[in-house]
């Protein structure tokens, strides 16, 4: 390519630059916001100020002192990543066999499946509660992680994903010896990395985000999490806008960190996972 | 390789979820999780309590608990902190499963939603009319709100009487004094706010669009609201309602009200010197005080009261909490005697946490101790606390409903529209057919 022709292309790109900087900016403030107004007091955030100020560490003082911040933290770590381990485990193995093994009756049952997805979650509110008060399940890691570890949509989205899995790799491998454990292990799941990369995304945030369902059932201060302990940041007559961003700061990194560590695989696994 | 890794990872992931829930069963053997998973305690001397808000109502709690402590060395009390929407979500979803284990021993909950749960789901609290409180110690209006049949639920604690903060400063340099705006009507309110905007650029109320208390306010300032004794919506044909209504659409015409779209922004009205005034309940007061700069230059005064009602005073209520003993409570004797000697008879208690927490007591003794009649610097020497308490006494009852915030919503789009052009009788009517829908559902 000549020099002449690589600076039209640049100059033809100048509105879409302009046009994303302006998309980048609007996605990005309200990030810089959340960080710059948790270096600010509660009065100044009311205010408007933008500019980052010197109380950083005055709100998250407060915050420590106020909510077990460490504690909090430490819960949704522990939920959020027994979940995705156990999810992950569990739905690619469902999407896996529905795919690999597919007959008529369980292409039905996967539609069955599916209308899951179409039920809320507050319907199915009251009876999970009844079932995990009598089986006591309340107030622990457990209660927390059993209602997510399965669900339709991670189940549909390996099984597509499985699709374009070569079903000549399985047979070379059962030509070779393996048995189908170790098909799975051993040639899907190297294989899927990318898809499992972005199932893993996918389920971290949700239930390092999920709030109903653990303030339903935890209700015991030890079993506090991140979200719970925003929510109660809230509630009083006064709002500490500065605390509550330093809070809010502390529940956003660890997702944002799974999220750009996973992005190239999340990217790849949402697009389909082998080339 | 890979698969040792992950079957590692994932053994290690079991053990730690069965790890946390044995945690969670022997932890606390003091009794809260020993059948009941955190809910009520299981006699013994110890109660747990769900409660909102660190600086206020769970300081008090503690503090109480601090006092009982004394004379009663053997008890414990956990306080779970809950805010009042996730308390109304757990108590409905507890309740609609038939399954109150998980309730705590005492529960603090909003006054103007705890008819909705009285009237749903009476089997959920315990009767406290003979509990050994001198009920006549608290105002009528504030009992009234956890009243059913002529029995008492709870005991009021936060009060939510009301008050017109003014700056001083600003109203010095539209040249009005606070005694001008003492014990008027909201016309003289209305001619004075306009005058104090022309001259300063400044509101001297502001109010949310679609929730704002103002209207609520001004209704039950005059013993009324916007149902019937029935307890039926009734917005048209209501005389009192049309006069607020007026009087409301009118300062939003004359450009006295600045309407804003939510609650941080009201406050951010307050912050950042657009309000000469707030008229609200006494709890603005934590936020007024928490702006440093503008320290001295606030007082407070009576309410505007309503135009050509009879009826109508200088004086409301809005919002507040009491605290509920549940009836999964297992020692409810303890539970009673606890609150009854802190919470519903004890002077020094509430001596002892108003400076710690800014709460205004609804127990009415209190407001005649020294602590209460101190003068408070931030409002110029104003001893604002037996003062707000001494408001209090005077608001009158009206009938309580359980649709508070409908109704309220209902109004304000009724207000809003009407200010937009369309003819009062139709947003009334419309106002009057969405609240009886939703009265119904």
């Amino acid at each position: 390519m000549t020099k002449k022709n690589s600076s039209m292309i640049q100059r033809r790109l100048i509105p879409t630059y302009i046009f994303l900087i302006i998309v980048s900016f609007i996605s990005v403030f309200p990030l810089y916001w959340m960080i710059s107004a948790a270096t600010n007091t509660s009065v100044d955030v009311s205010r408007g100020r933008i500019l980052p100020g010197a109380h950083f560490m005055e709100n998250f003082h407060n915050l420590t002192s106020q909510q077990p911040l460490w504690r909090a933290l430490g819960n949704s770590f522990l939920y959020a990543i027994v979940t995705t381990l156990v999810c992950l485990l569990i739905c690619s193995i469902a999407g896996y066999g529905f795919e690999v093994y597919h007959d008529k009756w369980k292409d039905k049952l996967f539609s069955i499946l599916l209308l899951a997805m179409m039920v809320p979650q507050v319907a199915t509110m009251i009876p999970l509660f009844q079932m995990f008060s009598k089986a006591r399940l309340l107030n622990c890691t457990l209660g927390f992680i059993l209602p997510m570890i399965s669900t339709p949509f991670m189940i549909m989205m390996f099984r597509q994903n499985a699709r374009s899995f070569p079903i000549d790799i399985i047979e070379a491998a059962r030509i070779d010896g393996l048995n189908e454990v170790q098909i799975f292990f051993r040639m899907f799941f190297p294989t899927m990395k990318s898809t499992y990369a972005a199932a893993a995304v996918i389920t971290f945030m949700n239930a390092w985000n999920s709030y109903l369902w653990p303030k339903v059932i935890m209700t015991d201060n030890n079993s506090l999490t991140m979200p719970m302990l925003i929510a109660n940041l809230i509630t009083g007559y006064v709002t500490d806008y500065g605390m509550l961003m330093c809070g809010v700061l502390f529940c956003s990194i660890p997702t944002m960190v799974v999220f750009f560590v996973l992005q190239k695989q999340f990217a790849e696994g949402i697009t389909g996972a082998v080339k | 390789m890979k698969k040792k890794l992950l079957s590692v990872l994932l053994a290690g992931a079991m053990v730690l979820s069965l790890a946390a829930c044995g945690n969670s069963g022997t932890s606390d053997d003091g009794g809260s999780s020993e059948g009941g998973d955190g809910g009520g305690s299981e006699g013994g001397n110890k109660l747990t309590v769900w409660a909102w808000d660190q600086t206020f109502n769970i300081k008090a709690m503690d503090m109480a608990a601090e006092q009982y402590k004394k004379d009663h060395s053997d008890f414990e009390l956990e306080v779970i902190e809950t805010s009042s929407d996730d308390c109304q979500t757990k108590l409905t979803t507890c309740a609609n499963s038939g399954d109150y284990g998980t309730m705590p021993d005492i529960v603090l909950m909003q006054d103007n939603s705890y008819q909705k749960f009285l009237k749903s789901y009476p089997d959920a609290f315990t009767d406290l009319t003979d509990c050994g409180i001198k009920w006549d110690d608290f105002a009528a209006l504030k009992q009234s709100y956890s009243m059913v049949d002529d029995k008492h639920y709870g005991i009021p604690y936060d009060n939510g009487v009301c008050a017109a903060f003014y700056r001083t400063d600003i109203l010095d340099q539209a040249g009005y004094k606070l005694e001008d705006l003492t014990d008027i009507t909201w016309s003289e309110f209305t001619d004075i706010a306009v005058d104090v905007h022309k001259k300063t650029g400044k509101y001297l109320l502001t109010s949310e669009s679609t929730g704002g208390d103002v209207i609520m306010l001004m209704i039950q300032s005059c013993g009324a609201n916007f149902v019937n004794d029935k307890g039926e919506a009734y917005i048209t044909g209501n005389d009192v309602a049309e006069k607020c209504i007026d009087l409301y659409t009118d300062m939003i015409k004359k450009d006295a009200v600045k309407l804003v779209n939510n609650w941080d922004e009201y406050v951010s009205t307050v912050t950042n010197g657009e309000a000469a005034g707030v008229i609200n309940g006494n709890w603005m007061n934590a936020t007024i005080t928490g702006i440093e700069d503008q320290k001295g230059n606030w007082q407070i005064t009576t309410l505007p009261k309503v135009d050509g009602v009879d009826t109508a005073t200088n004086y409301a209520n809005n919002g507040g909490s009491s605290w509920y003993i549940t009836s999964n409570c297992k020692n409810p004797d303890l539970a009673k005697d606890f609150l009854v000697s802190t919470f519903g008879s004890s002077t020094d208690f509430y001596d002892a946490i108003l400076p710690a927490t800014s709460g205004i007591a609804c127990y009415l003794p209190a407001g005649e101790s020294q602590v209460y009649n101190e003068p408070v610097e931030f409002y110029g020497g104003q001893p604002i606390y037996s003062t707000l308490v001494e408001y209090s006494s005077h608001i009158p009852e009206f009938t309580k409903t359980p649709y508070h915030y409908e109704a309220r919503e209902a109004v304000n789009t009724a207000i809003i529209n009407i200010t937009n052009g369309t003819a009062k009788e139709d947003a009334l009517k419309e106002a009057q057919e969405t609240l009886e829908f939703k009265m119904s559902e």
